[in-house]
C-alpha cells in the first residue's frame, strides 16, 4: 500500500472517525434512555456480586470511574481483579449487581448492551491477536465487519493506529513473527481502531520478558496523557505511581483499599495491602 | 486364465469414460458433507435443544452403515412421496453418512483453538457469525488439514457403493465388463489403479493446502 501524505491521511481518518460516530449513533427511541451529557461518570459499578457456582468470586463491588480517569486495580492472584473487568465488558455475566458505561445498564437493552461495549476496548494478558491474519488485518477486521468500512478505509485508519503504537513497518507480518511486545502493542491499536471511549486493559504486560514491558507501558502512558479513560489491571507499580488516578486494591472478591497511588503507595491502611506491597517491592 | 495386459488397456477408456461420474460424486460429496458436518458441529455447540438433537444425530449417523443410508433414501422415500433419482441419493446418502463423521473433525479443530480467540472478537463487537467465519472456521481449517484429507478419499473410496443403485460409476463400469467377458482381473485392477491415482492426487492437495496455512503462521 502507498504511504499517504500525511495530512490527507489526517484528513482521511477525520472522515472515518464522523463516520463511525453516526454509525454507533442510537436510534431516535433509544435517545430516550441515552445519560444526560452532564454525567461524567464513564463506568459505574453498584453492589457487583459473581459466583462460579459455590465459589463467591466477587463479593459487593463498588466502583465509578470517571471519564478521563485512570483506575490500576491490583491485588493478589485469585482476588477476582480479572474477572472484574471481564464483567464490564461482559465478558463474564454476574449474578447480582448493575455496571452502567457511559449511562446505559449492562443487559438492561440488548442493542444499547453491544452499544456500549463497542465503545470499550479491551486488551488481554495472552494478546489473543488473530494468528492466520496479519497485523493490518487483525486491525481492520471489525472496521470491515462492525463498522461497515471499506477494506481501504479501514486500512488507512489501522495504519493511523499501528503509528500510533510506533509499529507502522510490520503491518504486514504475522503476529507470530512479532516479539511479544510488538504483539501487545498490535493488540492496543486493534482496540484502538474501534474508537473506544474506555480501554480495559487485563495484565497487558505480565506475559512479556522484561525488556518488552517498557514498550508497552509506554505506549498505555502516552494513551492515558491523550485523556483515555483506562481500567488496567497490573501488577507494574512504577506505571500505577506515575499515570493512575487511584489505585485499587483487591483481596479475596473484595475492594480491600482505594486511594491514590501518592496515599496507597506511602500509607496503606489495610494491612493486606501493606503485605502485599512489602512483597511486591523487595 | 492369466492377467491379459491387451485386454486390461482395451478396458481402461470405457472405465475412464466413468470417471466424471466417480468425480462429480465425490466432489460433491465431499462439499455437502462438509458444509453439512460444519453446521452440525456448529448448532452442536451452540448447544440447547438442537445442540442435544443434533449430538443424537451425529452418534446415530456413525452408528449406521452408509448402506442402509443408501437404501433407505432411495427405497423408503418414496412411500412417504419423495422420489429421489440415483445420483441424488448417492450424493445426499455421502454427504449426510460423512458428514457426521467431519463434525467429529471439525470439533477436534475447534477445541484446539484457544478460547481468547473468540473472546477477542466479541470484545472487538464482531457478531457472531462474522466470528465463526472470519476468526474460527480458517483457525479450525488450519488444525484439520490432514484429518479432513482422509475423509475426502475415503468418500472418493466411498463412491463404489452407489453401484448398488446403478448410478455409472467407474466401479460399476468395470464390474459391467467382467461379467459381460467373465474376465475380472483386468477391469477391476484398472478401475484399482484410477481410485489409487485419484486419492494420491487428493493427499498430495490436502499436504499442498497444509503447507500453505501453515505458511501463514510462521512459528
Amino acid at each position: 500500500m502507498a504511504r499517504k501524505a500525511p495530512r490527507r491521511l489526517h484528513r482521511e481518518m477525520n472522515r472515518h472517525l464522523e463516520h463511525m460516530d453516526t454509525m454507533t449513533l442510537p436510534l431516535k427511541k433509544d435517545l430516550l434512555f441515552m445519560p444526560d451529557t452532564q454525567d461524567k461518570r464513564a463506568v459505574d459499578i453498584t453492589g457487583l456480586h459473581k459466583w462460579y457456582s459455590a465459589f463467591h468470586v466477587l463479593k459487593d463491588i463498588s466502583l465509578t470511574v470517571r471519564q478521563g480517569s485512570r483506575i490500576v486495580i491490583c491485588g493478589p492472584s485469585g482476588s477476582g481483579k480479572s474477572t472484574l473487568i471481564r464483567c464490564i465488558n461482559g465478558l463474564e455475566n454476574y449474578q447480582q449487581g448493575t455496571i452502567t458505561l457511559d449511562g446505559i445498564r449492562l443487559g438492561d437493552n440488548a442493542k444499547l448492551t453491544t452499544l456500549a461495549r463497542r465503545q470499550t476496548g479491551m486488551v488481554f494478558q495472552s494478546f489473543n491477536l488473530f494468528p492466520h491474519l496479519t497485523v493490518l488485518s487483525n486491525c481492520t477486521l471489525a472496521l470491515r465487519k462492525v463498522s461497515g468500512l471499506s477494506r481501504a478505509d479501514a486500512e488507512g485508519l489501522a495504519q493511523h493506529y499501528l503509528e500510533k503504537v510506533h509499529i507502522p513497518e510490520q503491518a504486514h507480518k504475522f503476529p507470530t513473527q512479532l516479539s511479544g511486545g510488538q504483539q501487545q502493542r498490535v493488540a492496543i491499536a486493534r482496540a484502538l481502531c474501534m474508537n473506544p471511549r474506555l480501554m480495559l486493559f487485563d495484565e497487558p504486560t505480565s506475559a512479556l520478558d522484561p525488556e518488552m514491558i517498557k514498550e508497552v507501558l509506554d505506549v498505555m502512558t502516552a494513551l492515558a496523557h491523550d485523556g483515555m479513560t483506562m481500567i488496567c489491571v497490573t501488577h507494574e507499580m512504577g506505571f500505577a505511581r506515575e499515570v493512575a488516578d487511584e489505585v485499587v486494591f483487591m483481596d479475596q472478591g473484595s475492594i480491600v483499599e482505594q486511594a491514590s497511588p501518592a496515599t496507597f503507595f506511602s500509607t496503606p491502611s489495610h494491612p493486606r495491602a501493606r503485605s502485599f506491597l512489602n512483597t511486591l517491592l523487595h | 486364465m492369466g492377467f491379459d495386459l491387451n485386454f486390461a488397456l482395451a478396458s481402461v477408456p470405457a472405465i475412464l469414460s466413468a470417471i466424471g461420474m466417480t468425480l462429480l460424486v465425490a466432489v460433491t460429496g465431499c462439499a455437502g458433507a462438509a458444509s453439512l458436518g460444519f453446521c452440525l458441529e456448529i448448532t452442536r455447540r451452540a448447544g440447547g435443544f438442537a445442540g442435544y438433537g443434533v449430538r443424537f444425530l451425529i452418534d446415530f449417523i456413525r452408528a449406521t452403515p452408509l448402506l442402509v443410508w443408501l437404501y433407505c433414501l432411495y427405497f423408503i422415500l418414496p412411500f412417504y412421496g419423495l422420489r429421489l433419482s440415483a445420483l441424488t441419493v448417492g450424493i445426499l446418502g455421502l454427504s449426510l453418512y460423512y458428514s457426521g463423521y467431519l463434525a467429529e473433525v471439525f470439533k477436534a479443530g475447534i477445541d484446539a483453538i484457544p478460547k481468547g480467540q473468540p473472546e477477542a472478537a466479541r470484545a472487538l463487537g464482531i457478531a457472531r457469525l462474522d466470528t465463526v467465519i472470519f476468526v474460527i472456521a480458517p483457525q479450525m481449517l488450519r488444525n484439520i488439514a490432514a484429518p479432513m484429507g482422509n475423509y475426502f478419499v475415503s468418500i472418493l473410496k466411498s463412491t463404489p457403493y452407489l453401484a448398488v443403485l446403478a448410478v455409472p460409476e467407474m466401479l460399476g463400469e468395470a464390474f459391467d465388463i467382467a461379467s459381460e467377458t467373465y474376465r475380472y482381473a483386468e477391469p477391476l485392477t484398472i478401475a484399482g489403479i484410477i481410485f489409487l491415482t485419484l486419492a494420491l492426487i487428493i493427499s498430495q492437495g490436502v499436504k499442498w493446502l497444509e503447507r500453505r496455512l501453515a505458511a501463514s503462521t510462521v512459528r
